[in-house]
């Protein structure tokens, strides 16, 4: 395995960083070379020097790509955490649906739900799943779930909807698995009718939210966890202003808007807390 | 030690004993079935790690179904098909249902071991990653209750904190009424 030097850590964290927002310091070294080396070898590089030359001049951003892919983590399944989607299913969507309740029945009630980091999909399909099992009939709403992932590996994956049996096995329960999903050899497929409901696409949270919309609900889990403090007051910032006045937003079960976004208030439901803006 | 429960069905008596004899033999614990119907009942009544399964068999239920109800009653099941020479295209077809490997007569039990234990393998793996992940949900459980406790801690006490700031910033209240409102909100805090 290609060994990394003090001086390379500091070389490599700061480029992942810049293009990714992915803080890692210094004591990530095993990290970094376990996680990177395949890339390393395949573009034959000498050294981690080397490593960061080729992909700063490669203009594909081939290798870049595949960097993010390699350091983001994909840790999620479905219903992570139940807290989240009992909240949404008996707190957040009851409430949502009665004050976006169109004034004439010929009217759809709109809803707008973000996956901030929604990693291979299971978190959005799992909010699809709470929705068809709440709503019944989708046909009198318009519901927009949008997932984003600075991973194109992991977009690829939630967008294909095919997940294999190691990850179907988390978090699905029996009913739901074979209600949704379609056995195909060792790998299972996602249904239309829930495929067609969602959309992912590949987004950078340090970027600039223009043209992201508002949403009623945002779900922002265990990402901001990778970030700074600094980056982190941003994204919140950012969240804020990209949330209907009186929406929801879910945070990841350990995480804390203390300190973070004087602009949340959280509230408390069940064993869940959520936050609205004051 | 091997530990792993194995479903055998197979309606030929001589390739029923070989394999109760062989996988005993190698410390598996193993039940057999004369028939697709009798597998079922027994799937339906115990638990096993593994079914091994003969693709044809007399009535209703053949190797397919088999494969298809273990892996109804739990994808954990992994479900290997035993198939002559010829019939090798419905053994792929059966692995595109679910099973995870194919065996062709006559069965090579070196092979089958192998097969078994690298099956073994992955359900350890599968175990100590679901061990893991089991710590993490406590941990993190654990965790959230405190988080969650401070954080709406936190929030009554900001709260109060913008009340106090209010009252002590309004000069158009006496002093001391403002001294006294705020020392109120303060103690009902």
């Amino acid at each position: 395995m290609l060994k990394i030097s003090p001086e390379e850590i500091k070389l490599i964290t700061k480029y992942i960083y810049e293009i990714s927002g992915i803080y890692l310091d210094e004591s990530k070294k095993y990290l970094l070379e376990t996680r990177l080396n395949s890339i390393a070898e395949e573009y034959k590089c000498s050294s981690y020097q080397d490593f960061y030359r080729k992909a700063k001049a490669d203009a594909s951003k081939k290798i870049e790509r595949k960097i993010v892919d390699a350091i983001s983590t994909n840790e999620t399944l479905f219903f992570r955490d139940t807290g989240p989607f009992q909240l949404l299913q008996h707190k957040i969507l009851p409430e949502l649906i009665d004050a976006r309740a169109p004034k004439s029945s010929m009217l759809k009630t709109n809803l707008k739900i973000w996956s901030a980091a929604s990693s291979t999909g299971q978190e959005l399909y799992s909010v699809a799943i709470t929705l068809q099992e709440l709503l019944k009939d989708t046909s009198k709403y318009t519901i927009k779930l949008l997932g984003t992932d600075i991973s194109d590996a992991a977009v690829a994956q939630a967008s294909s909807g095919k997940y294999n049996k190691f990850e179907i096995e988390r978090g699905l329960a029996r009913d739901k698995l074979t209600k949704y999903f379609t056995p195909m050899g060792q790998t299972w497929k996602v249904s239309d009718e829930l495929r067609a409901m969602v959309n992912f696409r590949k987004f950078n949270l340090m970027s600039p939210f223009t043209g992201i919309g508002k949403f009623d609900i945002i779900m922002c889990r265990n990402v901001a966890i990778y970030f700074t403090l600094e980056d982190r007051k941003k994204l919140f910032n950012k969240i804020a202003s990209a949330l209907e006045p009186d929406g929801y937003l879910i945070i990841g079960s350990t995480e804390s808007l203390t300190g973070v976004c004087p602009r949340f208030i959280p509230k408390r439901h069940l064993r869940s807390i959520f936050y609205q803006l004051k | 030690m091997n530990t792993m429960s194995i479903l055998v069905a197979d309606d030929d008596p001589v390739i029923r004993r070989l394999f109760e004899k062989r996988l005993s033999d190698e410390g598996y614990d193993v039940t057999v079935a004369v028939d697709g119907i009798e597998a079922a009942r027994l799937l339906d009544v115990s638990s096993y790690d593994v079914v091994i399964t003969d693709l044809v068999m007399p009535g209703a239920i053949g190797g397919i179904e088999l494969l298809n109800l273990a892996k109804e009653i739990s994808i954990e099941i992994e479900v290997i098909v035993i198939t002559a020479h010829s019939s090798v295209n419905t053994a792929v077809e059966a692995m595109k249902k679910g099973a995870v490997d194919y065996l062709e007569k006559p069965i090579n039990f070196d092979e089958l071991f192998l097969r078994l234990e690298k099956i073994a393998e992955v359900k350890a793996l599968m175990k100590n990653a679901g061990d893991l992940r089991e710590a993490m949900n406590v941990t993190e459980n654990s965790a959230a209750h405190t988080i969650q406790a401070l954080e709406m801690n936190n929030a009554t006490q900001q709260a109060t904190l913008d009340k106090v700031e209010k009252v002590l910033a309004d000069t158009s209240q006496d002093d001391l009424d403002r001294i006294q409102v705020a020392l109120n909100l303060i103690r009902q805090r």
